[in-house]
């Protein structure tokens, strides 16, 4: 299919969405910029500097996304299927020692590959949207009975068990409110809905409860550094109630230890104060309080509201703001329920990221590794957010179908 | 909106979700307002807090100097051996990075050793055993930068042929608390060390020079309790600011000139404010507020004649004699000369305990001004002159009797109470009890011409039993009996005032300011120390102070005729040969073009049990005659045997001949001149 092609459909792109997209790139280069080039080591070669992959990366990404839009989204979703096994297969891959790397934290979450770490949790979670909104955009009768509610609850837990054994708690977690939001508009009946929202909450409740207030012999089998976490958001005290003297300072120790980088992220967002202090100007990242490792990627949201202020969060979330609800004009737009399901998908995806980790670096939720889609560093979060909206645009190209 | 408008159209769901989406965009935008601009402050002060370190940088302390500018005390600069530990920082990486790899290594053996022996491959548990734990990692850290630290000593011991030690207590100490500032490993580096240290000098040793001020006294221990000394104290002065992360070593005066004059000379600390990372090196460094340095302080006193009069003491005494000299210019009441002996290193740490507290030879008092003593008979023109004013006929004579016990003495009955007298019994007129000292003669006359009372009065204009605002807290007043109490007393203890002992002690500088009032025909002076105060930098600008001299307090209102005679008769003392101060100024080499006036005295110190055990020698004396410009007053005390004439008098007579000296040569004009 060629471009005079997608102009007799009337089709053209969504210039608002992609304005607010390319603000968001710009930004992000520059803020990886800001965030890593006053601390790297003045004899890192050029090619490892990380704005200029950064801003590879996004070439990449529009790149790759361009030439899906090319391909009618009904042919992809055909592929669903397919792409959603491979994607299985990769993150069983990824749990076996020798194929999947670990980070500190011993978490195995990437698959070396010569060039760069591929994350196939990320791309889990585009190969999911494909995948649900193929299965759900059956006739909406089907979607009342039982069975096939059920195959939908599995297509989106199996994913989610594996990206959680990595661990990866985020981007497990991200899956459930993207899947069970696509059913909500696929038109799942309301009680099912409602019997799997109580079960889960309740669920949830009690392993909070469990987590925070349990004995240690009695705990969920979660990892150390997700339950300290959670104790940290929720202000719980580390120690045990019989702790000694010893242990109790032991706990404060690693509470503190625990809570540094939301803490930093924090003084750097609020240290920002209305107007910033100017790019490169922040001292959180650079004077290596907001830990190197994460300024970039996971805090980089800690990064810019420091520098640029209430007013430079504000631009962020405005863009962000624009390319979801455009992402959600396309869906009520599109011509089928497939392309409204995938947009609604790619929509709640997005959104849950910008919410979870915005939301961790002012502490209205827990510290989680959740890459900021478009500004993070990280090749995976970056094609795969491309990617995803290049989906988008490509239910918007083909809405006028035949 | 169009967006809005679009929305609309669609169905519920899709609105559902819309709202659900706006819903959350407005709680984080509601949360960053609560973060950013309501909390900015706190937020902004924690960062401050943990990303910032204030120094106290001292200023530089102000010199010391005599009347005519030479320096006495001064900061030098002091170059220390330091370890920059930022730039050490990629080394410490480097060490790290080596030992965990040799850790590693050594995991890995164990863990293929015990596979070996089981015959299997080892579970993930089993291997987790052999890993790091986070206790591991840290020593591994602390090993690795204790391993750089002591290669770069090592070296650097080998450089300056001369072992460095490091303690790794303080290292890691500073590692800890203070890596943004330099870690000292050699303190007090001398010339050759430091041109030794620059040779091998490389600016990626992470070794370099840093220099910090200490207190220089180029003259040793001249006039040392005058200047005092100063002891390390970083503590905040007045005005500044109370907290600072570190303090660099700094000094306050405690005595002396350094004490009394401290807020002049210390000058006020400034400010650094020193950028941190996270691991606390150093990253940038500004100065908030820059240090004022010290004023110098210059002295009334002569250099020359200081260090003359304490070599005459040290040789006629030996260096660790007890006694004082004072010498003023008479009209004027500047001190020319302050010796306080034994004396003491200003340096105070270089003095032994065992001898800053050595009971009897106290080194640690300024005798001339915080000691007081029983005048003797130098006391007795202050009697004479009461008499003089009270009808007294210098001429008649007073027939001294002898002691029955030891008929070549004379002595004198008072009461019951029979006081001996050094002078053989016979006629004494005024010249003759003055140049022989003659205690009957005074008591005499002190008690029945002058009256007590009256010898009282003069006493009082002298200022005797008071302090004369030399240096606030470091002097005292000496005791001098009030009216009421002389009134009060027996004929005994008056008689005792009359010969200058009982209830009387004076300080040698009081002694001094007397005989000077004596010279110059009445006039009590404030004596005067401190001559100005001026900026260390001359060209900056700021103003000098001047102390006025010749300061009058008082008058002691004697009749000239009184003065001339007692003058007169006091110059018998030195130039006839049966003056007691006679010999020492007539040896046959050392006969000065000099004509002195003077008087010596003994005062017995007595223990409780009223038995001798000392002596306070004095000889207090002006000169020249004609025209008198100089009192010059020596105290010694001491168990030996002698008189003021044969042990204060030699003394006194060097510093004359200091003074001839200094007049004859052609020596520049004095900075600060001395005005009158």
């Amino acid at each position: 299919m060629v471009n005079p092609s997608i102009n007799e459909h009337g089709g053209k792109l969504d210039k608002l969405q992609l304005i607010a997209v390319a603000g968001l790139m710009f930004i992000g280069a520059a803020f990886v910029y800001s965030a890593t080039a006053r601390t790297q080591s003045s004899t890192l070669p050029w090619f490892d500097w990380m704005w200029l992959r950064q801003i590879l990366w996004y070439v990449i990404g529009v790149g790759t996304a361009a030439a899906l839009g090319l391909l009618d989204y009904h042919k992809l979703a055909r592929w669903s299927l397919v792409i959603y096994w491979l994607t299985i297969i990769c993150l069983v891959a990824v749990l076996i020692p020798g194929i999947g790397s670990t980070n500190n934290s011993g978490a195995r979450r990437w698959i070396d590959l010569p060039l760069f770490q591929f994350q196939p949790s990320e791309f889990a979670k585009l190969s999911f949207i494909l995948a649900m909104a193929n299965f759900l955009s059956r006739p909406a009768d089907e979607l009342k009975q039982w069975p096939v509610f059920w195959k939908g609850i599995g297509l989106m837990m199996l994913p989610f068990i594996l990206i959680f054994k990595e661990p990866d708690l985020g981007s497990a977690l991200v899956l459930i409110p993207t899947g069970v939001v696509m059913m909500f508009v696929a038109g799942t009946p309301r009680k099912y809905l409602l019997t799997l929202g109580g079960t889960v909450g309740i669920l949830g409740v009690l392993a909070l409860g469990d987590i925070l207030f349990a004995p240690r012999a009695l705990q969920l089998p979660i990892q150390d550094y997700q339950r300290q976490r959670l104790l940290v958001y929720f202000g719980t005290s580390f120690a045990e109630a019989h702790a000694t003297p010893e242990q109790r300072a032991e706990a404060r120790a690693l509470q503190a230890k625990s809570s540094y980088q939301g803490k930093q992220a924090l003084i750097g967002v609020g240290s920002g104060g209305l107007l910033g202090k100017g790019w490169c100007q922040g001292s959180e990242a650079a004077l290596g309080f907001l830990p190197a490792g994460a300024a970039h990627n996971d805090f980089i949201f800690s990064v810019i509201a420091e520098e640029e202020g209430f007013v430079g969060t504000c631009l962020v979330l405005t863009l962000y703001a624009v390319v979801l609800f455009t992402g959600l004009r396309i869906a009520g737009q599109a011509r089928d329920r497939l392309g409204k399901l995938m947009a609604v998908g790619v929509v709640t995806l997005l959104f849950s990221h910008v919410f979870i980790n915005i939301g961790m670096n002012i502490r209205i939720v827990p510290v989680t590794g959740i890459p900021l889609p478009l500004l993070s560093y990280g090749g995976s979060s970056v094609l795969c957010s491309l990617i995803a909206l290049g989906l988008m645009q490509n239910v918007y190209i083909h809405r006028k179908g035949y | 909106m169009l967006i809005v408008d679009e929305l609309k159209k669609n169905d519920p769901q899709l609105r559902l979700v819309a709202a659900m989406v706006a819903a959350g965009l407005v709680l984080l935008l509601g949360g960053l307002w609560w973060v950013q601009v309501v909390s900015a402050r706190e937020y902004q002060s924690n960062l401050q807090t943990q990303s910032t370190r204030t120094v106290r940088v001292p200023a530089v302390r102000g010199k010391i100097l005599d009347r005519e500018g030479r320096v006495l005390a001064e900061s030098q600069a002091r170059y220390n051996l330091s370890l920059y530990l930022d730039d050490l920082r990629g080394q410490f990486d480097q060490a790290y990075s080596r030992l965990k790899k040799q850790g590693l290594a050594t995991q890995q053996q164990k863990i293929i050793r015990d596979e070996k022996e089981l015959h299997r491959h080892l579970t993930k548990v089993e291997q987790k055993k052999y890993a790091f734990t986070t206790k591991d990692l840290q020593w591994l850290s602390v090993e690795a930068r204790w391993s750089v630290a002591t290669n770069v000593t090592a070296g650097l011991s080998q450089d300056l042929d001369q072992p460095v030690s490091l303690d790794w207590k303080t290292f890691e100490r500073s590692y800890e608390s203070r890596l943004y500032l330099p870690f000292p490993v050699l303190q007090n580096l001398d010339t050759a060390q430091i041109a030794r240290f620059e040779e091998h000098f490389s600016p990626d040793l992470g070794a370099n020079l840093d220099v910090q001020p200490a207190r220089f006294y180029p003259y040793g221990t001249t006039a040392s309790h005058l200047l005092g000394y100063v002891s390390e104290d970083d503590s905040s002065i007045e005005g500044e600011d109370s907290y600072f992360s570190y303090r660099l070593p700094d000094y306050r005066g405690k005595v002396g000139i350094e004490g009394g004059f401290d807020a002049v000379l210390h000058g006020r600390a400034g400010e650094d404010e020193v950028e941190v990372n996270n691991y606390g090196y150093k990253q940038a460094e500004n100065i908030v507020e820059p240090s004022e340095p010290g004023e110098n302080v210059v002295l009334t006193i002569d250099l020359d004649l200081q260090r003359a009069a304490e070599e005459s003491l040290a040789s006629h005494q030996g260096v660790d004699a007890r006694g004082a000299i004072v010498v003023m210019d008479v009209r004027t009441g500047d001190v020319l000369t302050m010796v306080s002996s034994p004396a003491m290193n200003p340096v105070y740490a270089s003095n032994s305990p065992a001898f800053l507290t050595d009971p009897k030879l106290e080194p640690q008092i300024n005798r001339a001004l915080y000691g007081s003593f029983a005048p003797g008979s130098i006391f007795k023109p202050v009697v004479g002159l009461a008499a003089l004013e009270n009808g007294l006929d210098p001429n008649q004579y007073y027939d001294v009797q002898p002691d029955p016990l030891a008929p070549y003495h004379g002595c004198i009955y008072i009461g019951r109470r029979k006081i001996g007298d050094t002078v053989p019994p016979g006629e004494y007129d005024f010249q003759r009890a003055i140049e022989q000292s003659s205690n009957s003669y005074f008591i005499w006359n002190g008690l029945h011409v002058a009256r007590i009372e009256n010898v009282v009065r003069l006493g009082e204009k002298f200022h005797f039993g008071e302090k004369t605002g030399l240096l606030k807290g470091q002097e005292v007043g000496g005791d001098f009996p009030t009216l009421d109490q002389v009134r009060s007393w027996g004929e005994g203890e008056q008689a005792n005032i009359c010969f200058g002992q009982g209830e009387l002690t004076v300080t040698p500088l009081q002694m001094a300011v007397a005989y000077s009032a004596i010279a110059n025909g009445g006039t009590v002076l404030w004596p005067r120390l401190v001559a100005g105060i001026e900026p260390q930098d001359q060209t900056s600008g700021e103003v000098a102070t001047n102390f006025p001299s010749g300061q009058v307090r008082d008058n002691i209102g004697v009749s000239q005729r009184s003065m001339k005679i007692l003058r007169e008769a006091m110059l018998t003392e030195t130039e006839d040969p049966a003056g007691t101060g006679y010999p020492a100024f007539h040896q046959h080499d050392s006969v000065l073009n000099l004509r002195v006036c003077g008087k010596t005295g003994t005062a017995q110190v007595q223990d409780i049990h009223n038995q001798v055990i000392s002596h306070n020698y004095w000889f207090a004396s002006f000169a020249p005659y004609e025209n008198p410009k100089y009192a010059v007053v020596v105290m010694v005390q001491t168990e030996g045997s002698g008189s003021g004439g044969s042990i204060c008098a030699p003394i006194a007579h060097d510093i004359y001949a200091e003074i001839l000296k200094k007049e004859n040569s052609q020596a520049p004009q004095p900075v600060i001149a001395a005005v009158n």
